[in-house]
């Protein structure tokens, strides 16, 4: 369906009801779900929205002319009634009610029917044996009826139906899948109930706002009592002395038209020169005027005054929603000069209204006259940007309060914006840092890694060392005395006293032993520097 | 509301056509109309016309309407092992279990047609005239056993 044409519809619209035709809710935004919001608030700065500025819905909610009151529940149109404007396709026919289906379904033996009147049928058929109406095949229990082709639904959809109050006057036509829409929120004669307080006879939506029609009068003509609502159309149509002779013309016209008749059209009627808003005196029967017109000057003009006239009420018809929507707009403001300047919320004068204040153009002192420390935010962190400032000065003053606040917003934008990118800049230099901070702190691992892999090589070298020395000491000293006391002993002794090569290493290994070693590890050390 | 919308339809379409040998007598209401059906292709039918007459309730089209012959001069009550001399029929598609909504008057008058042109019984249903003289019941309230099924 096309959206774009129909209003936005109140939020009781009941069109989810029918679930059949859900897709006529796309194309309408989604509510905000509860993961967006959860983003939007853990961001912090949302640059463009702050908070509580006017969004577009409610500046339209305030502009828009008038909320539909409609009091009394429409009831949704029931598909099975309605009139059709053109014979059905049998193939789009229901075998139960003879209508185009309703919400059809489908049954395992390819049998197509309403769900409504399957139901129904069903509710007739003693507990537990559910057969197809058309063929008598046994439908499970507890089986569902299978959805149908979405082709089908859209050959539905496009039937061309009248509305259901098409009888009490209503000239719509359209496709089946609008009517729901057209009957619960737009007819005009759908029954509402009355708008009287004390009164619950139903009226039709368009007469809802003359009040209560539901008091007796009786006809000026034939002094029949009725109802006021039924008086228009009795003497449209029923009342026996609804002609009269207009009393120029004597032609034979409905007493209700005759003043329109009078006004407007009738050719004896006296009336005065069109011209007479500028200033004309003329006045005679039309038929004589209408010469008169050809020639007077000043009708010739009328028709562009009445067009000036026309657009100054327009505009001025246009001036009270702008005031409204400066109104909101305001707030919205306000708003966003807290969140910017939170300290100096009730500093209306500081800092964000003074620099673009065309009246004043002294608001923007220079910072070193400033005489006492300041401790409140400085207007602008950031450079300003220039047409701000080069224009405040060159420009003659803001042509309106609605100009001066907009430009004012604008501006405010662009700061938040350059906060924003000055606070992502910002946290990617700290991110920068500390990546890098991270990268030495990693190589110095990998040196120090490196280091103790010196000395544990190292020290398995000692080992081997030590190992070797103990072997061919006691490879020695067996030699002479067979059978020491203790190994251990054997070997310390052997050690103390032992080839001066393996015990300095074994003593002082650190100091004087390991040379190559210590030199690798000193270059790896002196690479880690740099 | 639904059964004179129903019955509104199906008058528009026996308006355009009709299966041959169904005539509408009288439909000019939604709770009874009157129908004329003739069997010429069995001679024990051959050359008269039968009258029904259908009532129906507003269940309708769900629950069957009542059907039964009616006899006045020129239409009397077929002679047929399950019509009831007084016009009452013992056909499953009437009952409340034989019945199904896709029926509608026009099925009604062919399946009973077709009933009667496949008749080679020229006879009345076993008791039928104590069934006749005692019944006061309605077609709808009675219990046909249905004895017979090749009708
Ligand atoms: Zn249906
Ligand atoms: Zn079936
Ligand atoms: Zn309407
Ligand atoms: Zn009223
Ligand atoms: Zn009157
Ligand atoms: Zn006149
Ligand atoms: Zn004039």
């Amino acid at each position: 369906m096309s959206s774009a044409s129909q209003p936005i519809p109140p939020p009781n619209d009941r069109r989810g009801s029918r679930s059949s035709r859900s897709s006529s809710n796309a194309g309408f935004p989604e509510p905000m779900n509860s993961s967006d919001i959860a983003a939007s608030e853990s961001s912090g700065f949302v640059v463009g929205g702050p908070p509580g500025s006017p969004s577009p819905l409610a500046l339209r909610a305030s502009t828009s002319p008038h909320r539909r009151k409609s009091r009394g529940a429409r009831i949704p149109p029931d598909f099975h009634l309605l009139d059709y404007v053109n014979t059905p396709d049998s193939n789009l026919i229901c075998l139960i009610c003879h209508c185009p289906f309703d919400r059809p379904v489908r049954l395992a033996c390819e049998h197509y029917f309403c769900r409504i009147c399957l139901d129904h049928a069903w509710d007739a058929q003693p507990e537990g044996c559910k057969t197809c109406p058309t063929c008598r095949h046994k439908v499970d229990a507890d089986e569902e009826p299978l959805p149908v082709p979405k082709i089908l639904e859209r050959m539905l959809d496009e039937l061309l139906v009248r509305c259901p109050n098409s009888k009490l006057g209503c000239p719509w036509v359209e496709q089946r899948s609008n009517l729901e829409n057209h009957v619960m929120l737009y007819c005009e004669y759908a029954l509402v109930e009355c708008p009287a307080s004390d009164c619950r006879l139903p009226v039709s939506q368009k007469d809802c706002h003359k009040g209560c029609l539901h008091y007796s009068v009786s006809c000026d003509n034939c002094h029949t009592s009725l109802l006021r609502k039924d008086l228009e159309d009795h003497q449209r149509a029923t009342c026996q002395f609804r002609f009269a002779p207009c009393p120029h013309c004597s032609a034979e016209l409905l007493r209700l038209d005759l003043n329109a008749h009078i006004n407007d059209v009738c050719p004896k009627a006296t009336v005065q020169c069109p011209g007479s808003i500028v200033g004309c005196k003329y006045s005679a029967e039309r038929e004589t005027v209408a010469e008169h017109e050809t020639a007077c000057p000043m009708a010739t003009m009328a028709p562009f005054f009445r067009d000036q006239q026309a657009r100054i009420e327009r505009n001025e018809a246009r001036f009270e929603p702008l005031v409204r929507k400066v109104g909101i707009l305001e707030d919205g403001l306000s708003n966003i000069t807290n969140m910017l300047y939170p300290a100096n919320a009730n500093d209306s004068s500081f800092p964000v209204t003074n620099p673009l204040d065309s009246n004043n153009p002294d608001a923007f002192p220079p910072a070193p006259l400033m005489p006492t420390p300041d401790f409140r935010l400085p207007p602008a962190s950031f450079p300003p940007a220039p047409h701000n400032n080069d224009q405040s000065h060159s420009q003659p003053p803001f042509d309106s309060q609605i100009h001066h606040l907009l430009t004012l917003h604008d501006s405010l934008r662009d700061e938040l914006s350059r906060v924003a990118s000055a606070l992502s800049e910002l946290e990617g230099r700290t991110s920068m840092m500390i990546m890098n901070e991270n990268q030495r702190v990693k190589e110095e691992m990998l040196h120090t890694n490196a280091a103790i892999n010196g000395m544990r090589v190292q020290l398995h070298w000692l080992m081997s060392a030590t190992l070797h020395q103990r072997t061919s000491a006691s490879a020695s000293s067996s030699a002479t005395r067979a059978g020491g006391s203790a190994s251990a002993s054997g070997s310390g002794r052997s050690s103390a006293s032992g080839t001066p090569t393996t015990g300095g290493a074994t003593m002082r290994g650190p100091a004087v032993g390991m040379p190559p070693l210590r030199r690798l590890s000193d270059s790896i050390r002196q690479d880690t520097k740099l | 509301m639904l059964a004179s919308k129903r019955l509104g339809k199906e008058l528009t379409k026996m308006h355009e056509n009709l299966a041959p040998g169904i005539t509408k007598i009288k439909c000019d209401d939604f709770q009874e109309w009157l129908m004329d059906i003739r069997v010429d292709d069995n001679p024990l039918y051959h050359g008269e016309v039968y009258r029904l007459k259908f009532t129906f309730s507003n269940g309708y089209p769900i629950e069957a309407p009542e059907v039964v012959f009616v006899r006045d001069e020129t239409h009397p009550i077929p002679i047929h092992p399950h019509i009831y001399s007084n016009g009452i029929i013992c056909l499953d598609l009437l009952d409340k279990s034989g019945w199904s909504p896709v029926n509608n008057v026009e099925s009604v008058c062919v399946a009973l047609q077709s009933m009667l042109a496949s008749n080679t019984k020229n006879e009345r249903p076993p008791g039928d005239e104590d069934f006749v003289r005692t019944n006061r019941q309605r077609p709808r309230d009675i219990n046909f056993v249905f004895h017979d099924d090749k009708v």
